[in-house]
């Protein structure tokens, strides 16, 4: 076991090396507009869609990028200018908390009872 | 006009069949007779029957363009294809909710002839349970969605048919969807049955487990039929996208998924009984709530294609009363203390099954509230949020990696007490998927720490399910193919996830892209006329590094009625990859914006699916266990 502890300290390394901030805009565009609602269609990002909306939000945050913005900041000042809805991630605020830790919660409940029934047991 | 007229006081027959069986089934509940009234099985073919006329009558309405019947006026139209015509027929809300009650009464009669050797009470109250659903869904139909409501004056032509929706997958996928959906009402009834009349037991179990398992292979196949239409049709190379309505669908798979291990346990041993019949119960409850969700409009979602709020309605009070009835029966007749209780083990079979539907039921739980949470935010702060990808990938990549695992461990255990043997395989597998995921990764330019460790994860699976195959051989061939299947489908997710390639350009006829891997020649465009549409048909020639030339004819698609423009994407699929290619106008533009995919593996996520619905098929026509 000792091997493979050392090759998944050994791994971790290796992705912490690779992990480098200076990534190319065209990825970053393509990342970015998957996570981007397209606010006139039914249920797609504008990276799927072709609609007018989509391409100029395309072109947007293409120019964005070029002024030096990084993904992050894309991504506020998308949601300052459109709300909450145009983003498929949602934030961790006072409104979402519930929905991040939720199922989370209910893991550990579900792991409780589990534990519960395999200690107390009647026979 | 006949079919029409034909088709309603059908369904008006086949309520008052309904009516009758539970007036009969009350009757015969009580009284001393040990087989079930003779009456019964003959009236509910008929009921069958009845619902069968009136969906002809409704197919034979769209077939003839008959458009004084508004749900023909509304979907269809003369030019149509006659595929479409008769496809039409359930592509609608009447006409799909028609066939939810096709099903439901095929169901419920099949139910009744394969069910003789059950106790009689049993019998009957599962018949009484699903007719108060039929019953409910015939006034439903009848009451908010009448498929066959006059037009009058009659008009000339119809309004057409959603044109994404004129497609081969997308016709069968809604039959076989509900046929899974609807095999939950079976379970659901059966298991209240089961409750009351305290006849939780291994025959039992053996009984339903046949009853889980259609309406889980159904289940599987639908949804891999939904994802493959979205796949080419929609025109952007993905085929899951977190959508409310895929997740509605996914929902009640994965309840089915843990029921269908549970009843295995209780099979063997009578244990988890209460578990499995709250499983039960939430099945159906999901695949009601999908009907639901996805009907009512209340999803934003590529897949609404018509709805209305006051069916919206209709369906919630239905399922909060079947709901209200279910918890009700369970709390009142539900008693345990009649089934022995075995003892279970930390490592065993037993305990290793609850793991595994404790991680299915977190993998509900993130679904379902990512589904539903942004309609009560909505309704409480006035909040709009969207909740997409990123935040399912988040919440379920981390526990991914567990299950599988866990998943690679455990099956190899025995029932009741067993312990873990570390085999030198093992480890050598182990060691061999972590040297495979980096090589991987080292060739991409993206890498991410969970990923490499998801890869890595689903490779050791992958492995050690293969071995399985050779291990034990036909011990347990359902249950290998299936895990099989599962592992495969991971991981030709993750490699097609990961290897991916597109490019994106507006090209001119006769414009050449060059790219690493392929040249691609945009040589002519042609123009077509097809019976209810245009077409520009743009030929591709796509030169790869080994002179090997294939063309591809993407197609653009102007629809006359109703006027909508599609594209088709055209798909070149081998067994390392899909060439995938579409086009798309650009207003006021020559040129036309081109999207060029390289998808690996894609074929891979569909016969990975393939595998994990023939593991249920094998196991349904496996042999049952000697008593």
């Amino acid at each position: 076991m000792k091997i493979v502890r050392f090759f998944f300290i050994f791994l971790i390394f290796l992705n912490f090396y690779n992990l480098s901030y200076s990534k190319d805009n065209e990825i970053l565009k393509k990342k970015i507009s998957k996570n981007i609602r397209c606010l006139i269609c039914q249920g797609q990002s504008i990276y799927d869609s072709q609609s007018d909306f989509a391409e100029s939000m395309k072109i947007l945050i293409e120019k964005k990028l070029n002024e030096g913005l990084n993904e992050d900041q894309v991504y506020e000042f998308l949601k300052k200018r459109y709300g909450q809805w145009i983003t498929y991630n949602p934030d961790f605020n006072k409104n979402t908390f519930i929905l991040w830790l939720l199922p989370i919660l209910l893991f550990f409940v579900g792991g409780a009872i589990i534990v519960r029934k395999l200690i107390v047991q009647k026979l | 006009m006949l079919a029409t007229q034909i088709g309603y006081y059908s369904l008006i027959f086949g309520l008052i069949a309904g009516l009758l069986i539970i007036l009969l089934s009350i009757k015969n509940y009580n009284n001393r007779e040990i087989f079930i009234n003779p009456k019964i099985l003959p009236i509910s073919f008929l009921q069958f029957f009845f619902v069968s006329i009136s969906f002809i009558g409704l197919i034979l309405s769209f077939i003839n363009s008959d458009f004084s019947n508004e749900t023909v006026y509304n979907n269809s139209h003369t030019t149509k294809p006659l595929f479409y015509k008769i496809s039409g027929t359930w592509g609608n809300h009447e006409g799909s909710l028609l066939l939810w009650l096709l099903v439901l009464t095929l169901f419920i009669f099949l139910f009744l002839v394969t069910s003789s050797n059950q106790p009689k009470r049993y019998r009957i109250l599962t018949l009484v349970f699903q007719q108060i659903i039929i019953i409910g869904f015939f006034l439903f139909v009848l009451i908010t969605s009448n498929p066959f409501s006059n037009l009058f004056p009659i008009p000339q032509e119809g309004l057409g048919l959603n044109p994404i929706l004129q497609d081969p997958a997308l016709a069968i996928h809604p039959p076989i969807l509900y046929i899974g959906y609807v095999g939950s009402s079976i379970i659901f009834a059966s298991s209240l049955a089961a409750v009351v009349e305290n006849y939780i037991s291994k025959n039992w179990a053996r009984h339903i487990k046949k009853w889980i398992l259609i309406s889980w292979v159904f289940l599987t196949i639908g949804i891999m039929l939904g994802s493959i239409w979205a796949y080419y049709e929609l025109g952007w190379g993905g085929f899951w996208f977190w959508d409310p309505v895929e997740n509605v669908s996914l929902m009640p798979w994965l309840c089915l998924t843990a029921l269908l291990h549970c009843i295995i346990v209780l099979e063997k041993n009578l244990s988890l009984a209460s578990w499995v019949v709250i499983l039960s119960i939430a099945s159906f409850t999901l695949s009601m709530s999908g009907t639901f969700l996805v009907r009512s409009g209340i999803l934003n979602s590529v897949h609404t294609f018509a709805n209305d709020p006051e069916r919206g309605m209709f369906i919630l009070i239905f399922l909060f009363i079947l709901i209200f009835i279910a918890l009700f029966i369970f709390f009142t007749f539900f008693k345990d203390n009649n089934l022995k209780k075995i003892k279970i083990n930390w490592i065993s079979k037993e305990a290793s099954i609850l793991v595994n539907n404790w991680f299915l039921m977190y993998f509900l739980a993130v679904i379902l509230i990512g589904t539903v949470y942004p309609i009560f935010l909505e309704v409480i702060t006035d909040e709009k949020i969207s909740i997409g990808p990123p935040f399912f990938n988040k919440l379920i990549i981390p526990f991914l990696i567990f299950f599988l695992i866990f998943m690679a461990i455990v099956p190899s255990l025995n029932w009741i007490k067993s312990y873990l043997r570390i085999r030198i395989t093992n480890i050598i597998f182990l060691i061999l998927s972590i040297f495979l995921s980096y090589i991987v990764l080292d060739r991409t330019s993206s890498e991410t720490l969970i990923l490499t460790i998801l890869l890595c994860a689903s490779l050791y699976l992958f492995f050690i399910t293969i071995r399985e195959f050779f291990n034990k051989r036909f011990k347990n061939i359902s249950q290998i193919v299936s895990h099989f299947g599962f592992s495969l489908l991971i991981l030709s997710i993750l490699l097609n996830s990961i290897f991916s390639k597109e490019m994106i350009t507006n090209l001119k006829v006769g414009e050449k892209f060059n790219l690493k891997e392929n040249i691609i020649t945009f040589e002519k465009i042609e123009n077509n006329k097809s019976k209810n549409y245009d077409s520009v048909i743009g030929y591709f020639k796509i030169q790869d590094k080994n002179q090997e030339i294939i063309y591809l004819k993407p197609e653009i698609r102007i629809y006359n009625e109703p006027t909508t423009i599609t594209s088709e994407a055209d798909i070149k699929t081998t067994l390392y990859t899909d060439k995938f290619l579409v086009m798309n106008f650009v207003k006021g533009k020559e040129y036309f914006n081109v999207r060029y995919q390289l998808k690996p593996y894609m074929i891979w996520i569909w016969i990975s699916t393939i595998f994990i619905a023939l593991g249920g098929f094998i196991s349904f026509f496996k042999k049952e266990y000697a008593k």
